[in-house]
């Protein structure tokens, strides 16, 4: 049904038509509105034989919910930022036990210094907890992949992140439509735990495993993630047909026939990308656009497939790895290993700082005239403010424009 | 069939393969305590113990155990001035465990159920002489009957009891509770002869051919004062006028009666005066603070119409009147006379300025080390400087209470029957002190002290009664709950909870726990939370 409601009441519909037995968070910017929203639907009825339960800390949602997933009941939670930080170690927990949890991470930049708006840097931190997190680039798409994450995760073995934009998608009013529940009981049964704790077949779940199997439990998880490849794409395939939805998969492309260069993007950006690249189609510019779903598992081969024999590929990244380069580059680079394609990162959006469509102008229009010399540039960055402070302290200033690594390294030797 | 997850899930019992005992560097050990009441307790009660098997309602169990310390519950119940309640470390929490009341309903319950103490399994064919039937004497001769020998005890005055009988007045001690635990004791085969006063202890002990002597004797004999006084004036002494109340029920003495004097035996006879008509005024040179007399009594004294002259002597007694000196407490707090004089109307004194033992028949024994008033005793053994004479309460101590009296004729008991033995009675080690600071009270729930009825103030002055009642079972059992266990396990399984590796091991009632040192990795969660103080961390030898 259609409805024009916030991102967040459209991810707590979505959550609810998926009847979890336990939802349990712990309130944080920008997911709050998500859990206060499933919590009224537990209380008014709404939303039955769930467990809704208030926790003193992220630290306790995250305990809270391997230990009810690990007690056979379908479970649900969400996050953000410190708060993710904060639940790291459960999150490696739940996923080195299998535990199918689904959260969301409203999408949010990690202090210091404590800035409350968007950028993937809490997500892309949590790279190699292993989860799956599948990245949404609009709240319609948000509301379908939390449903699909359910079906993903019970099917591979493994937790969900569901990342969405704090913010930008979580608190931005818009129409979406919401399946019904009879349409999600079909596609979504009820949940059948692989294996949980329970009287008649008592087991205990969570041994230590010593050098003598921990390589070879591993090797196992790394298999799961192989196979969630494949299960993304059936269960994407499935809830399409089922719902006639675009949502999902591994990754989608747009305007990709033809491009003369390809940017990669993660999340809501890719909704403002779209429209610029339909104005600069206008002028004549030929971009494609691949929106990154699945950041993990990574999707090599369909990544390669989706870039084609494009020469030139730029990812918009909005989190980068201090002391290192872009986080998502690297991955796209082993993609198209061994071809002559050329893979950069532009950082832009950090903290909130917005993407607008003559930034994606700028970006396109920069790349095309092959101002991007290096792997790693600042695109976003204002050198006014840059050198109100280096100037001043240091004298060193920045040139105005874009900074690259080699600018940034330059100015400490000078 | 679950679909088990590969090395991560495991079988029931599977990871007892993990011995992680191995990594302890701090090993759980149960250490038992020893708690602020039994360490007071004059008697050498066990307290902690008792009121564990009250709290459990095994009244019989609690019985046995206090009664293997003290045979006179129920008259310990009542007259004891438990300052074990003073250590108990319950108050500093709420208030202290009501450990008196308790005792005397495990003391009445016992009367009422006809509870006897058992008769020794074999006979020693030892024989020993106690003299004195007082607390001293019937715990030495308890004592020692429960070690098998044969026991007679001779007693001067007409019935057994000693100072519990002649000094303590029937509103707190009735007589039929005192009847019934003597006649125990003689059930047991104690012999009691009375109205026999040995002269001779020597030709005693050697005629009757015993082969150890215990000397009871109380303080049996009023210390006088130099009042100067003209002949019609009536003075008397605090034993006399308790004894003559006690055998014939009453006294002949006038209306204003002066009680001079500021200990127990005071407050007795006042209250006691006060029963049967009289208006006595309590005369004591130092003021209330410096009182030797027990707080509870005095109060009783005062709710019950007694007046106090504090900070005075009496320095002269004419017939119907007393002259009265006021006195300051110097820095020392010793009370110095001021000259000041007043007139207080009084037709009779009594004199409570403390009592001595009769040594008549102390001073025929050769060799008998005495100090001032009492006989030397080795304070472990309880012997005397004469071989096989032994001593135990008022004879031997300055401490002359009851309570003092049952506990010094218990070791006078242990130690004869060491010499019978042909040994030396040692005092066994006592534990570590159980502290306050030692104990987790989180876990204990608030829980004011029951209060004993008494009987209204109007009906104190004209009956003997008992002035504080018992306890019914019901308050009696949440009385003996309120203890803490101080340093004692309460089998309150919080260890056994709590320990992340199931290695404490419970080994049922009454039995407690151990630990198992093969998985208790020493984490000392277990130490952490025994509300009692029951569990220590001691280092591994690494």
């Amino acid at each position: 049904m259609l409805e024009q409601i916030e991102g967040s009441l459209g991810v707590a519909k979505a959550v609810a038509l998926c009847r979890p037995g336990v939802v349990c968070a712990y309130p944080i910017s920008p997911q709050t509105h998500i859990v206060e929203n499933l919590g009224k639907f537990v209380k008014n009825g709404e939303l039955k034989d769930c467990d809704f339960l208030n926790v003193e800390s992220e630290f306790s949602a995250i305990s809270v919910s391997i230990g009810s997933e690990v007690g056979g009941a379908r479970t649900y939670t969400a996050t953000a930022s410190q708060g993710l930080l904060f639940m790291t170690e459960g999150i490696y927990s739940a996923s080195g036990l299998g535990l199918p949890i689904v959260m969301t991470v409203a999408s949010r930049a990690i202090g210091g210094p404590i800035n409350i708006w968007n950028d993937h840097s809490d997500s892309l931190s949590q790279r190699d907890s292993g989860w799956l997190q599948l990245f949404c680039e609009s709240n319609q798409d948000a509301v379908d992949t939390h449903i699909m994450a359910f079906k993903i995760a019970e099917k591979v073995g493994l937790p969900v992140m569901v990342c969405m934009d704090g913010f930008v998608l979580t608190h931005a009013f818009e129409r979406l439509d919401i399946p019904s529940q009879e349409t999600v009981d079909k596609f979504l049964k009820p949940y059948e735990p692989k294996e949980y704790l329970n009287t008649k077949e008592p087991v205990s779940i969570g041994a230590m495993v010593g050098p003598e199997a921990f390589t070879e439990v591993r090797l196992l998880q790394q298999r799961k993630m192989a196979k969630a490849l494949d299960v993304i794409e059936e269960v994407t395939k499935e809830y399409r047909e089922l719902t006639g939805s675009k949502s999902g998969g591994l990754l989608d492309c747009y305007n990709c026939e033809n491009a003369d260069l390809k940017l990669i993007i993660l999340g809501s950006t890719v909704g403002t990308a779209k429209d610029e690249i339909d104005r600069l189609k206008a002028e004549g510019i030929n971009v494609g656009i691949i929106s990154l779903k699945s950041f993990r598992p990574f999707p090599y081969a369909a990544i390669k497939e989706a870039i084609g024999d494009t020469k030139q590929v730029i990812c918009v990244e909005r989190a980068f790895s201090f002391g290192a380069r872009g986080i998502i580059c690297p991955e796209v680079k082993r993609a198209v290993e061994g071809t002559s394609c050329d893979v950069k990162t532009v950082v832009a959006g950090l903290g909130g700082r917005p993407i607008f469509g003559t930034t994606i102008n700028g970006i396109v229009k920069d790349a095309l005239a092959g101002k991007f010399t290096e792997e790693f540039t600042f695109f976003d960055v204002n050198a006014d403010v840059l050198n109100s402070y280096t100037q001043k302290h240091e004298g060193v200033t920045f040139n105005k424009g874009p900074i690259n690594q080699s600018a940034i390294e330059k100015s400490v030797k000078a | 069939m679950m679909n088990k997850a590969f090395a991560v899930t495991l079988d029931p019992a599977t990871s007892l393969q993990n011995h992680t005992g191995s990594w302890r560097t701090l090993r759980p050990v149960n250490v038992f305590k020893l708690p602020p009441c039994n360490n007071q307790c004059p008697a050498g009660e066990n307290i902690q113990q008792w009121l564990f098997y009250a709290a459990e309602g095994d009244y019989e169990h609690a019985w046995r155990i206090l009664t293997e310390e003290n045979p006179l519950p129920a008259c310990m119940g009542r007259v004891c001035y438990h300052t074990c309640e003073g250590k108990c470390n319950r108050g500093f929490l709420d208030e202290s465990v009501g450990i008196n009341s308790v005792e005397r309903f495990l003391g009445d319950y016992a009367i009422e159920h006809n509870l006897a103490f058992k008769r020794p399994s074999k006979e020693t064919g030892k024989k020993i002489l106690v003299i004195g039937a007082g607390p001293a004497g019937l715990s030495a001769a308890y004592q020692l009957r429960r070690f098998g020998h044969s026991v007679h005890i001779v007693e001067a005055a007409k019935e057994a009891g000693g100072m519990m009988r002649y000094g303590i007045p029937t509103y707190r001690l009735p007589r039929n509770i005192l009847d019934a635990e003597i006649k125990r004791i003689t059930d047991m085969g104690v012999t009691i002869e009375c109205g026999r006063k040995i002269e001779d202890i020597e030709a005693e002990k050697k005629n009757g051919k015993y082969d150890a002597v215990i000397l009871g004797l109380g303080a049996s004999v009023s210390a006088g004062a130099d009042i100067p006084q003209g002949d019609t004036t009536h003075v008397l002494n605090a034993l006399s006028v308790l004894g003559q109340i006690e055998t014939t029920g009453e006294i002949e003495i006038a209306r204003r009666v002066t009680v001079y004097g500021g200990g127990n035996t005071a407050v007795d006879v006042a209250r006691s005066l006060r029963r049967i008509g009289a208006e006595p005024v309590i005369v004591y040179r130092r003021n209330r603070e410096k009182m030797r007399a027990n707080a509870e009594e005095m109060d009783a004294a005062i709710a019950e119409g007694i007046q106090v002259k504090w900070l005075s002597t009496i320095s002269e007694a004419s017939k119907d009147a007393l002259k009265i000196e006021k006195m300051v407490l110097d820095e020392n707090g010793k009370p110095q006379p001021t000259g000041q004089f007043e007139e207080l109307p009084s037709d009779a004194v009594v004199l409570a300025l403390g009592q001595n033992v009769d040594k008549t028949a102390l001073s025929k024994l050769q060799n008998l080390q005495m100090e001032k008033d009492s006989v030397v005793v080795n304070n472990e053994t309880m012997m005397t400087s004469i071989d096989g004479i032994f001593a135990a309460g008022d004879v031997a101590t300055n401490d002359r209470t009851v309570t003092h009296a049952i506990g010094m004729g218990k070791n006078a008991a242990r130690g004869v029957n060491a010499f019978l033995n042909g040994s030396t009675y040692k005092k066994p080690q006592k534990h570590d002190l159980a502290k306050f600071e030692d104990m987790h009270p989180w876990y204990y729930t608030d829980a004011p002290k029951t209060v004993r009825q008494e009987l209204e103030v109007a009906r104190r002055s004209n009956t003997f009664d008992e002035v504080q009642f018992g306890l019914t079972e019901e308050n009696a059992i949440f009385e003996a709950r309120r203890c803490l266990s101080c340093g004692n396990c309460m089998e309150c399984d919080n260890c056994y909870g709590v320990c992340p590796d199931s290695a404490v091991v419970k080994l049922g009632p009454g039995k407690g726990y151990e630990f198992n040192y093969d998985y208790c990795k020493g984490c000392g969660v277990c130490a952490q939370e025994c509300p009692c103080g029951h569990i220590k961390m001691v280092p591994e030898q690494i």
